[in-house]
């Protein structure tokens, strides 16, 4: 897969990168909107990562250009002028999705699989976790034909620690997820573990759920061949 | 005195005409009559002089004779009208102001009829013998005269006082109509700078488009004002959160490597809890920045209800392992138009999340909504740790942080609030009790009631 980051801030555009490449993806750079219009123009990518604030050409107008030009690349907007207006221009302008910076880059991961899933039709909808399999469509756990009543939140974290299986998890990472972009304190940061304590009983209520592995000091992560 | 000093200037104006002219007409109505007197007066003192002197020399020519005397050796004389007399009588002794006319006016009863005449009186010696002579003339005309003029003025005043109300209510209408669609349509009506017409109000009277003239470049002013700060947000906020960003994804980047420590990468886990505390703190001022800026539209309706409803649904796994329980007790709910979901969302959502962090295990949280004195009003009271009274003044302050030391929390939940709620018109009341809970009430503005 082809992805194009156009960032001007180059140590970000660099971390985007080793992440990106780390999971497979091939990167190119753009750091003006020059070049990232000359690369659209003449290579095919798979994702656009469009920061709007570059020096010579708004994001908006490169993302109105490549439109225009019938690329079928799929564009996640990135911003931190942190303009209201910012979000509808972009969805309007046919973004396929949005991230305010600062965002994590598991975030970045999970926004770009949906987009995947979404554009692919809908063949990836279901995981297999195990003795589990989780349907993505109908937000449902099962365990053989059994459905595991679980909460929103647990099918959540249940859902993102899959996404990004053999990873260390944050709780930070992990609560942003679920909470998003709540503007209230952040309060007890540990009410995170409440929620994992609370999804760990009623999976091993069917079968072992030792692949949630507790990281001492760090955070959570599912291990999975 | 309220009522009056709340008058339109339209009515003002005209009141005003109106009673000057009346004042006016009132001070003619009671002038006009005196001097009319005084004039008349005037010309018939001087027709009485000159009969005085006519009738001496008669005297003088044709003696006392001339006139002749009665037995008495007294002689009167009434025209047929009894509007002028003649009497001549005799006097038994000297007058102090002999030689001197005497006039007043006096009540003469002629023919058992009471007739006020204007009379000159003078004494005179003619043949050894003192005599006074009376020369009157009737004032019976003159009283006509200013009974009708009295009249006359009264009804004019009624009159004049009726069609000058009339015509200075038009009048003043029609003059301050520019000055009215100044207010209206420039002031009363303006919400925001970039909502406001600056076409000028048309108009002929030079005070009106200096006003409007003047209204226009202030909102100019306050419109560059609003844009320069937006444009400073937006650039605080690339500047800021720019850098943040790095940092945030090189530690994500640095946790995934397989060469750091477990140590180290604990380290990188406070580092990022840190972070993400600067990221929340920056966000949050920036939000409240953006509200205090106009930033966020105004255009949708949502009952309060429905999203406490929606927020409760959210904390709803929170209060559980709290064991906190709900009293809803909704008397009336109501549309609040025009506003904000999100903003309001995250206005009920930061009370909520106050009313249950602070609260006790398996305490309450009652949220009632009732018209009180015409206002809509939510109250949330929680069963917390409460507010001492010298605090409760400082709750929505930026940074102050009451709660105990191992709180997380930023001090920014409630300033948010505040915010929001003022971007509304919502004024807030806060009641607590140290060890009892705190109440909140909000007070919505305008009722729109669903029945």
């Amino acid at each position: 897969m082809n992805v194009l980051i156009v960032e001007d801030e180059r140590q970000l555009s660099h971390e985007i990168e080793i992440f990106l490449t780390k999971q497979g993806f091939h990167c190119d750079v753009a750091f003006t909107g020059k070049s990232a219009s000359e690369k659209i123009f003449v290579n095919s990518y798979d994702f656009i990562l469009l920061d709007i604030g570059l020096p010579d050409i708004s994001g908006f107008q490169l993302l109105k250009e490549a439109k225009e030009l019938g690329k079928d690349a799929a564009f996640i907007v990135l911003t931190a002028r942190g303009s209201i207006d910012d979000r509808i221009t972009g969805l309007d302008l046919g973004a396929d999705d949005y991230l305010a910076k600062p965002f994590s880059l598991l975030e970045l991961q999970a926004r770009m699989q949906a987009i995947l899933r979404r554009k692919h039709g809908l063949k990836n909808n279901t995981i297999q976790i195990y003795d589990f399999l989780m349907d993505i469509q109908n937000r449902t756990v099962y365990h053989q034909k059994n459905a595991i009543n679980l909460t929103k939140k647990e099918f959540d974290i249940l859902h993102y620690m899959a996404l990004h299986k053999n990873r260390v998890i944050t709780r930070v990472q992990l609560t942003e997820h679920i909470w998003g972009d709540v503007l209230e304190e952040d309060y007890e940061s540990n009410y995170i573990d409440v929620h994992m304590k609370n999804l760990r009983k009623k999976l091993s209520n069917f079968a072992n759920s030792d692949f949630i592995e507790t990281v001492r000091g760090i955070g959570y992560r599912l291990n999975m061949a | 005195m309220q009522k009056f000093s709340n008058l339109k200037l339209q009515v003002k104006l005209a009141l005003y005409n109106a009673i000057s002219k009346a004042l006016i007409i009132l001070a003619i109505g009671a002038l006009l009559p005196l001097l009319i007197e005084r004039v008349v007066y005037n010309h018939i003192d001087k027709r009485l002089v000159a009969r005085l002197e006519k009738t001496f020399k008669m005297v003088e020519i044709g003696g006392l004779d001339e006139i002749s005397l009665d037995q008495d050796c007294s002689f009167d004389s009434y025209n047929i009208f009894k509007e002028e007399f003649l009497s001549i009588s005799p006097l038994p002794k000297l007058p102090p102001d002999y030689g001197k006319n005497h006039i007043e006016n006096s009540e003469r009863e002629i023919d058992n009829e009471k007739v006020k005449h204007r009379v000159l009186t003078r004494a005179f010696i003619y043949d050894n013998q003192l005599y006074k002579i009376d020369i009157g003339e009737g004032l019976s005309a003159v009283d006509q005269l200013n009974l009708t003029i009295r009249k006359f003025t009264l009804w004019m005043l009624i009159a004049v006082v009726l069609i000058s109300i009339f015509l200075d209510f038009a009048f003043a209408k029609l003059l301050l109509r520019p000055f009215n669609k100044i207010l209206s349509e420039k002031l009363i009506n303006v919400k925001h700078p970039n909502a406001f017409n600056y076409q000028p109000i048309k108009s002929t009277t030079y005070e009106f488009t200096q006003l409007d003239t003047s209204i226009n470049d202030m909102m100019k002013k306050t419109r560059e004002t609003f844009e320069i700060e937006r444009e400073f947000i937006m650039n605080v906020s690339h500047e800021l959160l720019t850098p943040v960003s790095i940092l945030r994804n090189r530690i994500e980047n640095m946790l995934n490597d397989p060469t750091v420590s477990h140590e180290v990468a604990e380290k990188m886990v406070e580092s990022q809890k840190t972070l993400s505390r600067l990221t929340k703190v920056v966000k949050a001022l920036l939000y409240i920045s953006k509200i205090e800026n106009a930033q966020f539209l105004k255009n949708e309706s949502a009952s309060p209800q429905a999203i406490i409803k929606d927020v409760l649904d959210e904390l709803e796994e929170w209060l559980q392992s709290k064991g906190i329980t709900i009293q809803n007790e909704w008397k009336d709910d109501f549309v609040f138009s025009p506003c904000n979901v999100s903003l309001l969302h995250t206005l009920f959502y930061n009370i909520m999340t106050n009313a249950v962090k602070y609260n006790v295990e398996n305490g309450k949280i009652s949220i009632s909504g009732g018209l009180k004195d015409g206002h809509f009003v939510v109250t949330i009271k929680d069963t917390g740790i409460g507010i001492a009274s010298s605090e409760l003044d400082f709750i929505f302050d930026r940074f102050k942080r009451f709660r105990p030391a191992e709180d997380m929390s930023y001090g920014l939940g409630l300033p948010i609030v505040k915010t929001i709620a003022e971007f509304h018109h919502i004024n807030i009341q806060t009641e607590s009790e140290i060890g009892k809970g705190t109440t909140f009430n909000l007070h919505f503005p305008s009722p729109d009631i669903i029945s």
